[in-house]
């Protein structure tokens, strides 16, 4: 409790306090309406929190001693949101200067001052899937956080454990990128297929002549490795399994093609994004196990995602595909309960339905669903707690705690919450020109001039 | 022929104590080359001197000897050679001198090519550039790139720098460093040690691999664990080539062969806090040997740094406030400012902007003392470091010092950091750091303690040659009493330090308006919010590429000197000389 209060004293005082990786608290949050997404609605329940962890659910537990108590009477509390598609709290989103840069990640470029990581959690969202940009076929590696803000160590920000993740991205982005841009492959559809197979072929040889390596070097100590190649090897990774894909789609047809590619090269768990025409196939994605992150009515940016519709989440969940809503935006991401209760307005799904496109879903599609995504003993202390029931458009986010450790509170939340400042630059500048423009967005990185000179249309994700 | 030369070299002994011009190396031109002519003497005496011989170590009333640029002796009681130029020290401060543990001083930016945009432009798949263009030419060697006549180097050693870690210009791998003596004719006479460093930093290519920081770490590790391979393969085949291919050569794989032997470390320039971080999880990844240098933000990291355990090189530069800031506060100190910071600030309407500026000006304050804290807190968590001039303006580096100590540095603490700890760090600390006999003649002599604001550096010894430091000319008053007001009005050519080379901008000002025309735009450009208050010349432009971009200029005479704000690529310098007008 009392590291817990010295941290809210440090946010609150606009402090850089160096705290470690893996700060957990200890809370007890008393009778509130507990959603776990899991297990129903529990009334009036208590949750106690021992170092970071969920250690009891239940009705008048007993307060342990010296525990700083949350009273949630007439609050709700729900599972700390997850956002299953983000570009916040890094650098660099693309490298869009090749098809393939499975090599890079974003993960080593995180950035824990970045304020829009104290944004999100005023939106109740705890974990962000950080993602490479969509400008190339095969992007790089993304990064599962959690927003443990304050922290100023970007590996701090990091989700110790959680699977690996890449990027693919399908459709217009890449080929604008590569082949209108560049006069690069490719330069349609059936070229973005080939950049596919082509690397994964280059992969299964790398990884063959690795073996071969490996066979000679027990009879012959003087045996030369082969090349060695960092974007081969994350690749072979992922024919190994070892990398989830996450991959950026919009069209039916492409969605298809990309599920027979991975039959072909034996890979068996992917997650597509977007992916607005992906409810003209969900029994091909529940049939191969495929998984769906979508807006919730996000569409016409672009002329790959005119034909969309906002039952789309609610028709994948119905046919049995684990589908989540994201946000793909700094801003968004602040009300993704918003976008969740639209799946009970189009399609009907239940309460616990509704919350699970935003909880438990995201955690399975990022493979950390053992840790996150609902309110049950054992979990990580990730809680988001509301002023009314989180689907209810009065709804306020006022307090989010990620491991046990209050990390946002409405009650105390002064206007400069910024970890740090530039020490130079006059203050009235602060917003500046561009600052705002396709910033941490799919494309950013691309360069924007010529690109836009080149289609006259504006580009979103 | 003779004769000849014992009267020059006479009349060269006689002039010697009164005309310090006479015993630097003479200009071309105005007076005759004396190049073939031997020196009058390379033994000098300080005298009865203050002597500072390493930080804590003082001889409050000694003699220096200097002999063939070699400290030959030193000591409360050392004689006077016979043959030596005698300087009387009675009231001067003998330190060693100054070791700046990286800069680019010698090796001037290169001048911007018209041509260089579209060329870059042209790159037929920018996802393999040809390595010069990725910013790879880590078989560079600074000493090609070194130039005698670079300005940077005289005025380093005005403030008492005598030696320097100096690496060459460019973006992620740019080439190996150099130790170098801030003096010579040539480049070769500026050499004191040469393939010292492998220099590195996070600065991605232009519109080619690698584009982004992250490119830059990933292509590091694959450049680093290929040149691994690569190593391996040519140990084997010089063991014995029978059976084996020969290893492929490539000079950028190469460069990193000394790395991976140990004999060679890789320095880093990090910018911020967030390139340490970077960079020292890329150091635990691969494992090389590794030295720091530039660490402004450094106080967010230092639990990290001191786990790592690597020499450190602290930027002199220091952020200043911003004008309007100053102009705002009456020059009120950062640390008033700063108490006036209110944490819990919460405006009740959006409307109430003033009430939040001047919060956030405090606020402002306040991080900029963290900076000025830095040095100290370094010190306090037991960092050895020393200090690097890249990105400081020579002309401030002494006040910086002051302010560092005001904040907490022991004065020890920074002339180690200047002197004797740099030369550890470095690796030269048996030729270089103290005033012990056997070492380097590098010497800074001082009216007064070296940290004190009113002391002035007299001279500068480097490697045995003698520097005389003289005041910087004051601008000179005119007759008529009041100064002349600035004018604004004619032809400026200018020119903007950018991190891509110079740029050649030209501005034409009439009246109330004017234009700027520059090789980095492709079009003339109209001056928006010209202004000039005194000597402040301020105005904007509107570009393509970079939005609003604002321009303040300080006016003398017929030059001036200023920033421009780039938003996106940065604060850069600028420097114009008027090439016509104003009518007078």
């Amino acid at each position: 409790m009392l590291r817990a209060n010295l941290l809210a004293c440090c946010l609150l005082l606009g402090l850089t306090c160096t705290v470690y990786a893996q700060q957990k608290g200890d809370l007890f949050i008393r009778n509130g309406t507990v959603l776990t997404v899991t297990n129903g609605t529990l009334p009036n329940t208590d949750i106690l929190i021992r170092n970071g962890k969920i250690a009891a659910i239940g009705q008048h537990l007993e307060v342990p001693d010296g525990i700083e108590v949350i009273d949630a009477t007439g609050l709700y509390v729900m599972p700390g949101i997850i956002d299953a598609h983000s570009h916040i709290a890094i650098s660099n989103v693309n490298e869009a200067t090749n098809p393939v840069t499975a090599e890079v990640s974003v993960g080593d470029v995180l950035n824990p001052y970045d304020i829009r990581i104290y944004r999100a959690l005023a939106g109740g969202v705890t974990v962000s899937h950080v993602m490479h940009g969509s400008a190339n076929v095969i992007g790089g590696q993304n990064e599962t956080i959690k927003h443990r803000y304050g922290e100023t160590d970007p590996d701090a920000l990091r989700m110790e454990g959680a699977p690996r993740t890449i990027k693919f991205a399908l459709g217009e982005n890449p080929i604008r990128v590569h082949g209108r841009g560049h006069n690069v492959t490719p330069l349609s559809r059936m070229g973005v297929e080939f950049i596919i197979r082509d690397a994964f072929q280059k992969a299964q040889r790398y990884m063959e002549a690795w073996e071969r390596y490996e066979q000679e070097r027990k009879r012959n100590p003087r045996a030369v490795p082969p090349p060695y190649n960092e974007r081969l090897e994350v690749l072979a990774d992922i024919l190994r399994g070892n990398i989830l894909i996450h991959c950026h789609s919009y069209r039916a047809d492409e969605i298809l093609m990309l599920l027979r590619v991975l039959k072909d090269f034996g890979i068996r768990r992917v997650v597509f994004q977007h992916a607005n025409e992906a409810f003209k196939v969900a029994p091909e994605l529940a049939a191969f196990g495929a998984m769906v992150s979508v807006f919730a009515d996000w569409w016409a940016y672009k002329f790959e995602v005119y034909y969309s519709t906002a039952y789309n989440a609610a028709i994948l969940t119905r046919n049995g595909v684990i589908t989540s809503i994201n946000s793909d935006s700094p801003e968004l991401n602040r009300h993704l309960y918003h976008e969740a209760a639209k799946a009970i307005k189009y399609g009907g799904l239940t309460e616990d339905e509704a919350l699970a496109l935003i909880t438990i879903n995201p955690a399975r599609q990022l493979g950390i669903e053992d840790r996150v995504g609902s309110i049950e003993v054992g979990k990580d202390a990730d809680l988001a707690i509301f002023s009314a029931h989180p689907l209810s458009i009065y709804a306020v986010c006022k307090k989010t705690i990620v491991d046990g450790i209050v990390r946002f509170d409405a009650d105390r939340d002064p206007d400069d919450m910024r970890l740090r400042v530039d020490p130079e630059r006059p203050v009235e500048l602060a917003i500046r020109w561009g600052d705002h423009q396709h910033h941490q967005r799919c494309l950013e990185g691309v360069d924007l001039i010529a690109f836009l000179t080149q289609t006259l249309q504006s580009v979103q994700p | 022929m003779q004769l000849r030369r014992f009267f020059w070299t006479g009349l060269f002994l006689v002039a010697l104590p009164y005309n310090v011009e006479a015993q630097q190396r003479p200009q071309q031109g105005a007076t005759p080359d004396l190049r073939d002519v031997p020196v009058a003497t390379r033994t000098y005496a300080i005298t009865n001197a203050r002597i500072v011989v390493a930080p804590g170590q003082e001889i409050p009333r000694g003699t220096v000897v200097l002999r063939n640029g070699l400290i030959e002796a030193v000591g409360p009681d050392v004689s006077v050679p016979t043959d030596a130029w005698v300087l009387e020290g009675d009231s001067l401060v003998v330190y060693a001198g100054f070791i700046d543990g990286l800069s680019h001083v010698g090796v001037p930016a290169p001048r911007r090519k018209e041509n260089q945009e579209p060329a870059r432009r042209r790159v037929e798949n920018p996802g393999s550039p040809p390595p010069e263009l990725a910013g790879l030419t880590p078989d560079r060697d600074v000493r090609t790139l070194l130039k005698a006549d670079d300005p940077a180097i005289a005025k380093l050693r005005r403030i008492g720098f005598t030696m320097a870690h100096v690496v060459p210009r460019g973006r992620m791998l740019p080439g190996q460093g150099a130790l170098i003596f801030l003096r010579g004719q040539t480049p070769e006479e500026m050499v004191y040690q040469g393939q010292v460093s492998l220099f590195a930093q996070l600065e991605p290519a232009q519109g080619v691999y690698p584009a982004t920081d992250m490119a830059v770490l990933a292509r590091f590790r694959q450049l680093y664990r290929e040149a691994t391979r690569r190593h391996q393969h040519a140990t084997l085949y010089a063991a014995n080539p029978q059976g084996l291919q020969p290893p492929a050569y490539d000079p950028v794989h190469a460069a990193f062969f000394p790395v991976l032997e140990g004999r060679l470390p890789v320095f880093f320039y990090v910018e911020e806090v967030l390139d340490i971080h970077r960079v020292l999880a890329l150091h635990r990844q691969l494992n090389f040997p590794l030295r720091l240098a530039g660490l402004s933000g450094s106080f967010d990291a230092l639990e990290q740094l001191k786990a790592s355990n690597i020499p450190l090189f602290l930027t002199l530069d220091l952020p200043e406030a911003p004008r309007d800031t100053i102009r705002a506060t009456q020059k009120l100190s950062d640390d008033s400012l700063a108490a006036r910071h209110n944490t819990y600030l919460h405006v009740s309407s959006y409307q109430d902007v003033s009430a939040e500026i001047e919060n956030l000006k405090a606020r402002q304050a306040k991080e900029r003392i963290k900076y000025y804290e830095t040095a100290a807190r370094m010190h306090a968590a037991g960092l050895r470091f020393g200090f690097s001039t890249r990105d400081a303006d020579p002309d401030k580096i002494l006040n910086n010092l002051r302010t560092m100590i005001k904040y907490g540095l022991p004065q020890e603490a920074a002339l180690a950091a200047l002197t004797i700890d740099a030369a550890r760090l470095l690796g030269i600390d048996k030729a270089a750091g103290t005033i012990e006999a056997g070492k380097l003649a590098n010497l800074v002599v001082t009216t007064g303690p070296l940290f004190e604001e009113k002391t002035r550096i007299r001279y500068v010894f480097v490697a045995g040659e003698r520097f005389e430091i003289k005041e910087p000319a004051r601008p000179s008053r005119r007759d008529e009493g009041e100064p002349m007001p600035a004018r604004a009005e004619g032809t400026w050519s200018c020119t903007v330090d950018s991190p891509e080379g110079s740029i050649d901008t030209t501005l034409r000002i009439t009246g109330q308006s004017g234009t700027l025309s520059s090789s980095a735009i492709p079009r003339e450009l109209f001056l928006e919010n010209l202004r000039l208050e005194a000597d402040q010349l301020s105005f904007s432009v509107t570009t393509d590429t970079y939005g609003r971009v604002d321009a303040r200029l300080t006016l003398r005479g017929d030059t001036a000197e200023g920033t421009i704000d780039v938003p996106g690529v940065g604060v850069l310098p600028i420097h114009c000389t008027r090439t016509s007008g104003p009518e007078r």
